[in-house]
């Protein structure tokens, strides 16, 4: 009987399925597949390559602090962007004159290339010319510039903190449209009980914006984890790998030491990575749960 | 329902028999664009603007086809940033392969049997022109496969009015003057910083090798890539030292070329290790600085320095087009062409002919002594470019307190 109905659904969700092949299955599989062979530096095949690949990627001794780094910057990122976007978004739903101005002006990043935005950060850190470096000189807070992108764990630092600047309008306009959704009402009949603007937030608002703060962590999770251009821009000139995620990584494998079928095994690797902490997102915090359930 | 679907698929099928028949008759098709006598050349951008390098390869082309009518030179320019890119797209197919490629590293398209060797490209008089340091480090066993284009040596940069502030006579000859004359520029204070050391993640390896060559070092020994020797920990440890003295600027393991070159250009660091170009940098943006330029110092004073040079290439693909490409490279390296196109990009000419005509050109004369002591990347081994790569990401870290054996181990080990 159920099967009966799948085949007769073929029609109608066919079209999405030769969609969902085209651009999601086969460029994955055939990522896989590269990552099985054995290329010259200018990406000629030479034959398989077995697993060799990926015998080369485990052979980097800096893989797992890599992947630590990996974990702390998706999760610093993610969390700290969450927080930060539901006070804003909880201010941007109150009704004050020029709510539509600020409201334009959180967009703002968003609006704006990342690897534009970052590049005005690393300017204004830089040690000689920075203006922020500049300005603490000029309050005699310090002698000389500091170098907040020149070494790996503070330029690591700035760098979340730009990739929560940049993600911060996304999240916030999702958090947003999720708090218009929720019938005055509910807040008014807690008011009605008693309950302090806390608990109100805590046990009426807060359930009620799940479906939309899992979506804005979901695509925040993807955002930050596959973020090339902020931590290349920053850190890009730092010697070690002290403040590297796996897909700078990648790239350093691409671009300087001409190994692109190492950095191959890499994308497979990161493709794993990424479907595991989703699963484990998913499993553990359930976002699709039903709010009365 | 049947009908209009069958309608849409007909109009499908017509239009892109149209664009079929379209595409074969003309645009794109391979008789004009891959043809005996058309040559395509894929150069990459030395310099910006009205007369950066695509207006002298344009011009060059110009004059050539005026000349050799019969032959058509296709140029296709491309960003330092993202030649490397382009090259591995275009050598996916036979058609898009460009005929002639100007890139730095040329042994793996020859190792795969992909390259012309040098002597059906160009004739003899050319091959026998080139100073033979730099064909035989465009050679793989024995066999030229590359014609260097033009070449960039390093020698030091000194501030003269930083040095007759801080009391210096005379520019230093061994490390040991040199970290002397860094203290004594580095006490100034200002922000004056006496040494550039650039070990950022941009060209460690270049600033590295003056460095380890400048004890002795050397990067191969016969097809072995030697990176953990004595030699070179001793040139590694002499820079740890250096930077750990406090006369570099801060961070010098995160600190780009680009970044020490400018800052030396504004007169803010007393000496750096210089390319070719940087003296064109210097008239261009600064030209009032005050500076001289001298051998890079070394452990006893000897003389020795980095060499470095990138290569023209011609493909093999169906092997039909060798009499065109022989005629263009001949007429780009004839004597007159060649000093010209060297002169404006600020290089070092490779050929005797062009040098003697250059001689009393700024460049030359400040690097052409430098030339006969300049000492090579192993770029003709497969593995350098693992090695390399290890090198631009690991050297800094001594300057943030790993140890100097530690990180040459470690790019051994890259270089397996």
């Amino acid at each position: 009987m159920r099967r009966k109905g799948t085949l007769a659904a073929i029609p109608w969700i066919g079209p999405s399925l030769v969609l969902i092949a085209a651009i999601v299955a086969f460029p994955a599989c055939y990522m896989v597949w590269t990552s099985t062979r054995d290329l010259t530096d200018y990406g000629q095949d030479r034959g398989s390559a077995g697993l060799d690949n990926f015998r080369a990627l485990f052979e980097i001794r800096e893989l797992g602090s890599v992947l630590v780094h990996t974990v702390i910057w998706v999760v610093a990122v993610v969390l700290i962007t969450l927080v930060l976007s539901a006070g804003l978004a909880q201010f941007l739903n109150k009704d004050f004159p020029g709510r539509t101005a600020v409201r334009m002006a959180v967009l703002v990043p968003w609006a704006a290339s990342v690897v534009m935005t970052t590049t005005i950060f690393y300017y204004m850190l830089d040690p000689d010319v920075g203006i922020a470096n500049r300005f603490l000189v000029d309050i005699g807070l310090l002698d000389r510039g500091f170098g907040f992108t020149k070494q790996p764990t503070p330029a690591f630092l700035v760098a979340i903190g730009v990739a929560v600047f940049v993600s911060i309008p996304f999240t916030t306009y999702t958090i947003l449209a999720g708090l218009q959704s929720i019938p005055a009402e509910i807040s008014e009949a807690g008011r009605v009980d008693g309950a302090s603007a806390w608990q109100r937030y805590r046990f009426l608002t807060l359930p009620q914006l799940r479906p939309a703060i899992a979506v804005a962590t979901i695509i925040n999770i993807i955002n930050s984890f596959n973020s090339l251009p902020i931590l290349q821009v920053i850190t890009g000139s730092i010697a070690g790998f002290q403040s590297d995620t796996t897909t700078t990584l990648m790239f350093k494998l691409i671009r300087q030491n001409q190994e692109i079928d190492t950095a191959a095994a890499m994308s497979v690797l990161n493709f794993v990575l990424i479907i595991v902490i989703i699963a484990i997102y998913v499993k553990v915090i359930r976002p699709t749960q039903e709010v009365d359930g | 329902m049947k009908r209009p679907l069958h309608g849409v698929l007909a109009g499908v099928a017509m239009v892109t028999g149209l664009a079929l028949a379209i595409s074969s008759c003309g645009f794109g098709s391979k008789d004009s664009a891959d043809s005996d006598t058309t040559i395509n050349f894929l150069a990459p951008a030395y310099s910006d603007g009205a007369t950066g390098t695509k207006a002298l390869w344009d011009g060059i082309i110009a004059d050539f086809q005026k000349k050799n009518p019969d032959i058509t030179v296709n140029l296709q320019m491309e960003s330092w940033n993202s030649i490397n890119d382009v090259v591995r797209t275009k050598l996916q197919s036979k058609s898009t392969t460009p005929d002639i490629l100007n890139i730095d590293a040329y042994a793996s398209f020859a190792n795969d049997g992909m390259l012309y060797p040098a002597t059906e490209i160009v004739s003899p008089q050319v091959l026998s022109d080139i100073q033979p340091g730099f064909a035989k480090n465009a050679s793989l066993n024995g066999t030229q496969y590359a014609l260097p284009l033009f070449a960039s040596t390093r020698t030091l940069f000194y501030n003269t009015d930083l040095f007759a502030k801080a009391g210096i006579a005379s520019p230093p000859k061994t490390w040991a003057e040199l970290t002397d004359a860094a203290k004594k520029i580095q006490a100034l204070g200002g922000g004056v910083s006496g040494y550039g050391l650039p070990l950022g993640s941009e060209e460690a390896q270049g600033e590295t090798s003056i460095w380890t060559f400048g004890a002795g070092g050397s990067w191969s020994d016969g097809d072995k890539i030697t990176v953990d020797t004595p030699q070179n920990l001793e040139g590694v440890r002499a820079m740890r030292e250096l930077a750990d003295a406090g006369v570099t600027q801060p961070n010098p393991g995160a600190t780009d070329r680009k970044d020490v070159i400018n800052a030396f250009i504004q007169g803010k660091i007393g000496m750096i290790e210089g390319l070719p170009p940087t003296i064109g940098q210097i008239t261009a943006k600064n030209p009032s600085l005050k500076y001289s330029t001298a051998p890079s110092p070394t452990k006893s004073g000897t003389p020795v320095t980095l060499g470095v040079a990138d290569h023209l290439m011609a493909f093999k693909k169906d092997g039909k087009k060798t009499e065109s490409i022989k005629k263009f490279l001949d007429f780009f390296y004839s004597a007159d062409v060649y000093a010209n196109f060297v002169s404006k990009e600020g290089f070092i000419p490779i050929t005797n002919s062009a040098a003697a005509k250059l001689a009393s050109d700024p460049v030359t004369k400040a690097f052409g002594s430098t030339l006969a002591v300049a000492q090579f990347y192993p770029s003709n081994n497969a593995k350098w470019a693992a090695a390399q790569g290890a090198i631009r990401q690991q050297m800094g870290t001594i300057a943030q307190g790993t140890d100097p054996a530690q990180v040459l181990q470690r790019i051994q080990e890259a270089a397996k």
